[in-house]
């Protein structure tokens, strides 16, 4: 008891002497990153996952190609030319003079590895799943600096696909995820201690521009208000995702469109959601203006469909439902003349923590449906139980439902997103559209503006004819910059943070 | 005693068993990891095939059996997200929380024992009014609030403190500031309430009849018997404590097993979920031996 | 002690008599509350959104402010109290006859129930209530009712070996050895010797520990494990509201004054009660007086 008395009272006088002894501040050309959570893993084959990618994606590993934020264009990286010799056959002229972190050389073999080990299946590594699917890859070297790549089907798009490929150094377990991966990019992976931070030391020999940053430490916060206060005190440089009403500060919050869209999926085959005057009653009872602004942040812009402005396929066209609730009130009363239970109770489900004030979100969007006549019941899930909703196969006798999703594509090509959401086989989609079904199976194997044509046809059909949901918003999220810093967030933003690309002033 | 000992460790073995059986079982009723774990646009195939290759196709007994197996070689499973030893996440974790569970206990009990024993000492007295209130009102202050509030006090406005992370000295003030309310509080009510009682029972009368001095009835005579109804709440606080302090991890970005276990358990990670249970109740069913063993000391009519 | 004395004895302690009137107050809202408040507490209105307290101006509703979907904070308390009231109350109640006779038998118990008993509350102790959070949730749904379960089953062991310490204690005083020795049934003698000297520390733990579980419930809802909105309690309004603790300080602080509030009347009766209902205690008060004298 003494002792502790002792202790408190040591503690007393050391913070009554303090003035501000006590964090380190950030200075100098090191920079400090809060985020938002801490990453899982930081494995090569996983930076697709944005809390891996902002770490590593770009810094310590490195993309054959990379894809221009602002347009969409496909950019080389480690391989800088690329051509296509027959439908289902690739050729890439490969970066010379790149190093990786351990001294190897960068060539046509280390790519073979690298691909090799994405590839694996007994790793379970996010970008083989999401993009390489049922794709069997084929990589022959030709020379140094050249290979050739074969896949079992065609894929038009296999440049944009390899914007995702990081390579890391054949030294690379083949069949263990790697805690301190090893590349080609500006940044050595220098420490990672769980739970408490990962260090990045600039990279001397690297093949590009010097970066002005020397060290990245990265730290985890899960409170958007404490993130926040980290940079506010000087304890941090940027902060990621930072809820609307904490980004007070014009001068360091910064918002960005995150590449999320938000949207409720109707529940289309169930009765009274089958009818689309319902359908279209749902699109006019949401009062956009109203919750931009207020519940989201004022720069969101409101969505027609799930991919955002600057993807190929994205439809420029549609106009989003205003808001009529006299429409829907009209619709309504339209569909229930003719024998439709317009009054049946609608769950509409939300998922906790999904983004930043989605709890509210959920609980106006209920006011206002309830405002324009529907019975709509709230239902908060927690993830997994959402997950159990979002796919396939649905249950039998489910009550009708609307259901908050989001999706984010940055790929730069609509159709990873268009056959999981909308196809009768996609995992997904309560669709089953024949019409649509063509639509989107000859736009995947199409290209250039056939390719693009198409596929506006098809975000047209789903949103005009089909209603098959009610787009809400393309999202923006937040960081918070240090002034200390030059660092404008893009729409690559949430899934990568090219240390290379933050100045300091 | 040795015996004791003995007999009292088979119980606990026994007990720990039940405990990881009922994990097993109770979590699984979550659903599994797939969907959390593969990307949203994975196909319904690459989704079973995953379930598949990790076993949470198979029936729920050939999955418990391979863990007996497994835990038997000493094999916790691996972690399917951080794909690395369970255990090895668990261990790196548990010590920051239970140095965290140590300094607030030991400042708890030392601070209450002083401040209940003044308050007890006259029962309505300004001193007790004013310390009862006080500890009351702190401890039913909800602590992630408390938590936030302090940083945007101290760190951001005051500029004092570090808003949060470890390191140095700094850092530990408000983490513990914050973890210390609660068990301060409702030990201070405790400690009072028994010492008034003490204070009542005809022996501590006898012994102030006898003449022994006051402040040795209050602090020895009286508190020694209060005691008993101390350690018990103690211990339950300490047993929160030590599973996880979560909403102060949380908040301040501790590596601790609170924090790990959350994250577990929203994503289903079963063998990181088991591997902290295992952790954190052998040091929980440790703790309960030594209270028993102090009950036995306070009292010795007391045999459990 | 009658109903009329009771009264009489609490109008004498004034700290008491607030704390009681305070609790009647919450009581009678925790009734009538949601169907007198409960249409004002839901009206979202986007563009009044956070309206700072103290303002009259937008009518009465609005006199502790809005919160971030422009509902009055006041009726959201209001309303808010059934649930808490309930959660909090049924959960203590529940943990304490439950916990306090397994305790009791636990205590009274020479042979292996007892060991039973204690190895049973060593796994509930060591089972993450965060976990039995997520199982009730994921398998029972969000009804507020199933936090009661959580909380109740999580509030269990402190219950449970604070009875099961004061039996062993007090079976070896004097008394209880003689109606033993005279033949008395081990029930008979719970009942008639054992339960009204363990029901008062009992009781001061369950005051102590309706404001543990009103928290317990915040926390739970701050980690995304608790009451789901529509559903309202207090807890949930702060867990809501410190998202907001830089621009609108009062959607936290005005669910946690409640909190606190409620939390101090509970336990000053508590207390009261004790000191009122157990003659010797106004002795030893005295003793110490008089020591202090």
């Amino acid at each position: 008891m003494g002792k502790s008395d002792s202790l408190l009272l040591k503690a007393a006088a050391f913070a009554a002497l303090s003035v501000m002894s006590s964090s380190a501040l950030a200075a100098g050309s090191d920079v400090t990153i809060v985020l938002d959570m801490q990453p899982d893993q930081v494995d090569a084959c996983q930076a697709s996952k944005s809390q891996v990618g902002k770490v590593i994606k770009q810094n310590v590993t490195e993309t054959l190609t990379e894809i221009d934020p602002a347009t969409g264009k496909v950019l080389p990286r480690l391989a800088t030319e690329w051509s296509q010799v027959d439908p289902k056959t690739w050729r890439l002229k490969l970066r010379e003079n790149v190093k990786f972190h351990d001294g190897t050389p960068f060539n046509g073999e280390a790519l073979k590895v690298a691909f090799a080990r994405l590839l694996n299946e007994k790793l379970d590594c996010e970008i083989r799943v999401k993009y390489f699917g049922g794709l069997t890859v084929d990589v022959s070297v030709l020379g140094e600096h050249e290979v050739e790549i074969k896949t079992n089907t065609p894929v038009p798009i296999l440049p944009t696909l390899l914007s995702t490929v990081t390579v890391p150094a054949p030294s690379t377990p083949h069949d263990d995820y790697s805690r301190q991966p090893v590349g080609t990019g500006p940044y050595t992976f220098d420490s990672w201690q769980a739970g408490k931070n990962i260090v990045l030391k600039r990279f001397d020999e690297y093949w590009g521009d010097k970066p002005a940053v020397t060290s990245a430490t990265y730290v985890w916060r899960q409170e958007s208000t404490v993130r926040a206060a980290m940079v506010a005190s000087g304890e941090a440089d940027i902060a990621f995702n930072i809820a609307v009403q904490d980004a007070t500060d014009p001068k360091t919050d910064f918002s960005y469109l995150n590449a999320e869209t938000t949207r409720l999926r109707i529940d289309v085959p169930i009765v009274p959601l089958d009818d689309i005057r319902v359908r279209q009653a749902l699109n006019y009872a949401i009062d956009r203006d109203g919750l931009k602004g207020t519940i989201f942040s004022d720069d969101v812009i409101p969505a027609t469909q799930l991919v955002v402005p600057g993807t190929n396929g994205h439809n420029p066209d549609l106009k989003p439902y205003a808001y009529d609730p006299e429409k829907a009130k009209e619709l309504l009363k339209q569909a229930e003349a003719e024998g439709v239970p317009v009054r049946k109770e609608i769950v509409l489900v939300g998922r906790h923590n999904f983004f930043p004030n989605s709890e509210e979100a959920v609980q106006a969007l209920q006011a206002m449906y309830s405002a324009a006549g529907l019975n709509v019941k709230l239902q908060m899930t927690e993830s997994s139980e959402w997950y159990d909703s979002l796919f396939k196969p649905f249950a039998e006798n489910r009550a009708p439902n609307l259901f908050l999703d989001q999706h984010d594509n940055t790929s730069g090509d609509a159709s990873l997103t268009i056959y999981a959401k909308y196809h009768s086989k996609g995992g997904q989609s309560v669709l089953n559209d024949k019409e649509l079904d063509d639509l989107i199976d000859r736009a995947n194997v199409a290209t250039g503006e056939e390719r693009t044509e198409l596929f506006q046809q098809a975000f047209k059909r789903i949103h005009e004819d089909l209603v098959g949901d009610v787009a809400l918003f393309h999202m923006v999220g937040f960081t918070r910059v240090n002034g200390r810093l030059e660092f404008k967030p893009t729409l690559a933003t949430n899934g990568e943070l090219q240390l290379a690309q933050v100045k300091i002033r | 005693m040795s015996g004791y000992i003995l007999r009292r460790g088979g119980q606990s073995l026994v007990a720990l068993m039940a405990l990881l059986v009922l994990v097993f079982f109770l979590s699984r009723l979550t659903g599994n990891p797939t969907d959390l774990y593969m990307p949203m646009d994975a196909s319904l195939d690459q989704r079973e095939a995953f379930a598949t290759k990790h076993g949470f196709n198979d029936p729920l007994y050939v999955q418990f059996g391979t863990y007996l197996v497994n835990i038997a070689k000493f094999d916790f499973g691996d972690s399917i997200f951080q794909g690395r030893p369970a255990m090895q996440a668990a261990l790196e974790a548990f010590p920051v929380t239970l140095r965290l569970a140590l300094i607030t206990m030991v400042l708890a009990l030392g601070l209450s024992v002083l401040i209940g024993s003044l308050a007890a000492y006259r029962p309505g007295g300004l001193f007790d009014r004013v310390a009862s209130l006080l500890t009351i009102s702190s401890a039913s202050t909800p602590d992630f609030w408390l938590a936030i509030v302090g940083i945007l006090i101290f760190s951001v406005t005051l500029g004092w403190l570090p808003t949060s992370g470890t390191g140095t000295f700094w850092h530990w003030l408000l983490p513990i500031g914050v973890l210390l309310v609660r068990p301060l509080g409702l030990l201070t009510q405790v400690v009072r309430m028994s010492m008034i009682s003490a204070l009542a029972a005809p022996y501590v009368k006898t012994a102030r009849a006898k003449g022994a001095p006051k402040r040795r009835v209050v602090f020895v005579h009286a508190l020694r018997n209060s005691m008993l109804s101390v350690i018990t709440v103690a211990g339950d606080q300490a047993a929160a404590l030590i599973n996880g302090a979560v909403v102060v991890e949380t908040v301040f970005g501790w590596p601790g097993i609170g924090n790990l276990m959350i994250a577990a358990i929203k994503q289903r990670d079963f063998a990181v979920l088991q591997a902290c249970i295992l952790v954190t109740a052998v040091a929980i069913f440790l703790m309960n031996i030594l209270i028993d063993f102090a009950y036995s000391r306070l009292d010795p009519r007391i045999r459990g | 002690m009658k109903l009329t004395n009771a009264f009489a004895l609490l109008r004498r302690d004034k700290l008491a008599f607030v704390a009681a009137i305070y609790l009647v107050v919450v009581v009678v809202l925790a009734i009538i509350g949601p169907e007198l408040f409960g249409k004002t507490a839901t009206a979202i209105n986007l563009r009044a959104r956070n309206l700072p307290s103290f303002d009259l101006n937008q009518g009465w509703e609005y006199y502790l402010g809005s919160d971030s979907l422009g509902r009055s904070v006041l009726a959201r308390i209001m309303v808010g109290a059934r649930n808490t009231i309930g959660i909090a109350f049924g959960s203590v109640i529940a943990s304490l006859c439950i916990g306090g006779a397994i305790g009791i038998v636990a205590g009274l118990s020479r042979g292996a129930l007892g060991n039973i008993i204690v190895r049973s509350v060593d796994v509930i102790m060591s089972f993450p209530s965060l976990l039995l959070a997520l199982i009730v949730l994921y398998v029972l749904g969000t009804d507020p009712v199933n936090i009661i379960v959580v909380l109740a089953i999580t509030r269990l062991p402190v219950y449970i070996r604070t009875a099961r310490a004061e039996v062993l204690e007090i079976r070896e005083r004097a008394f209880v050895s003689a109606a033993r020795v005279m033949g008395a049934s081990g029930f008979h003698i719970a009942i008639r010797h054992i339960v009204p000297l363990v029901l008062p520390t009992l009781l001061i733990i369950a005051a102590l520990d309706f404001a543990y579980v009103m928290l317990a419930e915040s926390a739970l809802s701050f980690l995304g494990m608790g009451v789901q909105p529509p559903d309202v309690t207090w807890g949930l309004m702060v867990a809501e509201g410190r998202a907001y603790i830089n621009v609108a300080w009062w959607l936290s602080f005005w669910p946690g004054l409640a909190i606190m509030l409620t939390a101090i009347a509970a336990n000053l009766l508590a207390s009261w009660f004790r000191l009122a209902a157990d003659p010797t205690l106004a002795a030893g008060r005295k003793l110490a007086d008089a020591a202090h004298a």
